[in-house]
């Protein structure tokens, strides 16, 4: 068994996200014993026991290859973003919070005022709310704890830090992960900047449903629930929004299979810059009116459209940088 | 003895076709080639009067060979205008199906598909208005593989399918991304003057005149022309605000005037829900702006864009 020190150096870290990226590590099982075998795990909060010190007690590249999942949410979230930048050669956004901003990345539609007042004084579960805030800065006996700053908006990780690489998903599923770390260990990976553990094209292109004939048009969206769907055709013939269109396929499809329409967690494919526009250009040219009237009332029954579209994809997007552009 | 033509003549074989039998209900009164955009606009050769009456003449050659009969676009404003409630460009479609059978071909510009970029995902089958895109399976680098073909013969051009592709595998020369996107960018004007992006679908231009017009706007407005607004992708709109334009202004046809039948209402629900999703994120101040322009508003461009112009300068008086 080779030294510790001879042994690649690898990092996991969770920002602002789920766990759903940990979870998926772990589902490796007994391959992920194997890959402990031949590296050297120096960082794993959610799984080891380990202090933000070990890290900086590292030479600058001294990680080979870092993992981190999760938004860039708060200071803590940034501070630690940049350390580990300085600390590692490869840098991996890993899954869709780290690539693309994710559900997180929904907080975008409103701002840091408007979410503190919705969870500490107007959410329908809270008890006579004072309209208490987490104090900043408090005095316990040990002396004065800080917390974080909770920012304005949620940043992806490529726009806090240069990134290596990118592996999407909510979370990147398993044999993906898989084929991540083959690729790394065996010292095959591409360009930097490219997204890996993925495919190039969309999930229609494995999808096995019936694909929407000449003619099929959408006079209703519908939303899942909403309807008896038909598990061999495709969703939007169905009049069902699928991300599925502009989302780069690698999943293998779990949420098609379980006949629920993709969801984008994929991100979009190369080439297309806004993933939501991008889909509502797709969608859009398959409505089925003339009258300017009805029209209006087809686009009435898209549900919180910008969470539909952009439901993974909003801080990464073009209408993200309208928002927060300087 | 009888006097009935004969079965097989060329009129007749136009009447089998569903759609043709109307062919005789036509006494060339004109009324369909006043109506018609691709005779005043393209092609002063265009007149489905001269084409119905060439098939019943059994002038088959010059029936095949005649413009009129590859350039219909099925836009129908002479069915409504037609005092015989002729159903004309069923009975043109007639006659095209009969000239592709003989071997001609259309002489339209069509879209191509780029196979290794197809995913198969049939939206571009769905959006089509003539049925041109359809699936096939064939071999890709030695694995099957469901990919889009389109009938050369039934693409009209209009670019909606290209805006519609997610992965940019369908392109048309002119209307490619690679030909509308490097369009989109205006100097920034000296005295906070605002620039306005103006997408002008190519059939709402009534007469020369109108073109004459937008021209003689100085450079802060900026024309991009387009086959039809149904080409227009919303990503387009949202990268010409992220470069700096003020506002972008697509100007199409009125409901059931559209040359490609349904591309004004395809754009009227993308920039509608466009501008929902800007509310959603609180950043719809009225920069993207969808108009419908009538066959008969001859000049009437010139107010929409006039009126884009003050909204935005008032806007940027106000921030």
């Amino acid at each position: 068994m080779a030294e510790a020190k001879d042994k690649p150096k690898l990092a996991f870290y969770w920002a602002a996200s789920c766990g759903g990226c940990e979870i998926t590590i772990t589902e490796l099982g007994m391959r992920l014993i194997e890959v402990g075998e031949i590296v050297d795990i120096v960082f794993w909060p959610a799984i080891l026991d380990f202090k933000y010190s070990d890290v900086e007690t590292l030479s600058d590249s001294e990680i080979d290859v870092c993992f981190f999942n999760g938004a860039i949410r708060s200071s803590e979230n940034e501070h630690i973003a940049h350390l580990l930048r300085r600390k590692s050669k490869v840098l991996i956004a890993f899954g869709s919070c780290a690539h693309e901003g994710c559900i997180p990345g929904l907080a975008n539609l409103h701002n840091r005022e408007s979410i503190l007042m919705r969870v500490y004084e107007t959410a329908p579960s809270l008890d006579d709310s004072q309209g208490t805030l987490p104090a900043m800065s408090n005095n316990v006996p040990e002396g004065t704890i800080e917390l974080p700053t909770f920012y304005d908006h949620v940043k992806t990780l490529a726009q806090t830090v240069d990134v290596d690489y990118f592996v999407p998903g909510c979370p990147p599923v398993v044999e993906q992960v898989w084929n991540v770390f083959q690729t790394i260990l065996t010292g095959t990976l591409p360009k930097k900047g490219a997204v890996i553990g993925a495919d190039r094209l969309t999930n229609c292109d494995v999808c096995p449903r019936q694909k929407g004939q000449s003619g099929t048009r959408i006079t209703e969206f519908k939303r899942p629930h909403e309807v008896d769907l038909d598990p061999d055709l495709c969703f939007l013939t169905q009049g069902v929004i699928c991300c599925g269109p502009a989302t780069r396929a690698g999943c293998g499809l779990p949420c098609i299979e379980g006949n629920m329409p993709c969801r984008g967690c994929y991100g979009p494919p190369d080439g297309v810059v806004d993933q939501g526009t991008k889909l509502l250009s797709a969608i859009a040219a398959l409505i089925d009116t003339d009258d300017p009237k009805e029209l209006q009332q087809i686009i009435d029954s898209i549900v919180d459209p910008t969470g539909t579209l952009y439901r993974f994809s909003l801080a990464d997007s073009v209408l993200n940088d309208l928002k927060y552009r300087s | 003895m009888s006097h009935a033509p004969s079965p097989t003549s060329f009129a007749d074989e136009v009447r089998a076709i569903p759609g043709g039998e109307h062919l005789e209900m036509c006494y060339a009164c004109g009324t369909c080639v006043s109506k018609c955009m691709i005779q005043q606009k393209v092609e002063p050769d265009y007149n489905p009067r001269r084409l119905l009456r060439q098939v019943m003449m059994g002038m088959r050659d010059e029936a095949f060979s005649n413009p009129t009969t590859w350039l219909c676009s099925a836009c129908d404003l002479c069915y409504e205008a037609c005092p015989q409630e002729i159903h004309i460009s069923t009975v043109i479609d007639a006659v095209k199906q009969l000239a592709v059978e003989a071997g001609h071909t259309s002489p339209i510009e069509t879209v191509s598909v780029e196979e290794s970029l197809c995913s198969g995902c049939g939206i571009c089958v769905m959006v089509c208005p003539y049925e041109a895109p359809h699936l096939i399976e064939k071999e890709l680098d030695g694995k099957q593989d469901r990919v889009s073909e389109v009938d050369a013969n039934k693409c009209m051009g209009c670019g909606i399918c290209v805006a519609a592709c997610p992965l940019g595998a369908i392109s048309r020369p002119g209307v490619s991304n690679d030909d509308v996107v490097p369009q989109i960018a205006i100097e920034r004007q000296q005295d906070g003057i605002p620039t306005l992006l103006t997408f002008v679908c190519d059939w709402s231009l009534r007469a020369a005149e109108d073109v004459s017009i937008l021209e003689s706007y100085p450079p802060n407005v900026r024309i991009v022309h387009i086959p039809c607004t149904g080409r227009i992708d919303p990503q387009m709109a949202l990268m010409a605000l992220k470069s700096g334009i003020d506002g972008v202004l697509v100007c199409g046809c009125k409901p059931g005037e559209c040359h490609y039948k349904r591309g004004t209402s395809v754009s009227d629900c993308k920039i509608s829900v466009l501008n929902r999703i800007l509310e959603q994120m609180n950043l719809n101040h009225g920069q993207i702006r969808f108009v419908q322009i009538g066959t008969q508003d001859r000049g009437h461009i010139r107010f929409e864009v006039d009126a884009m112009l003050k909204h935005l300068a008032d806007s940027k008086e106000a921030h």
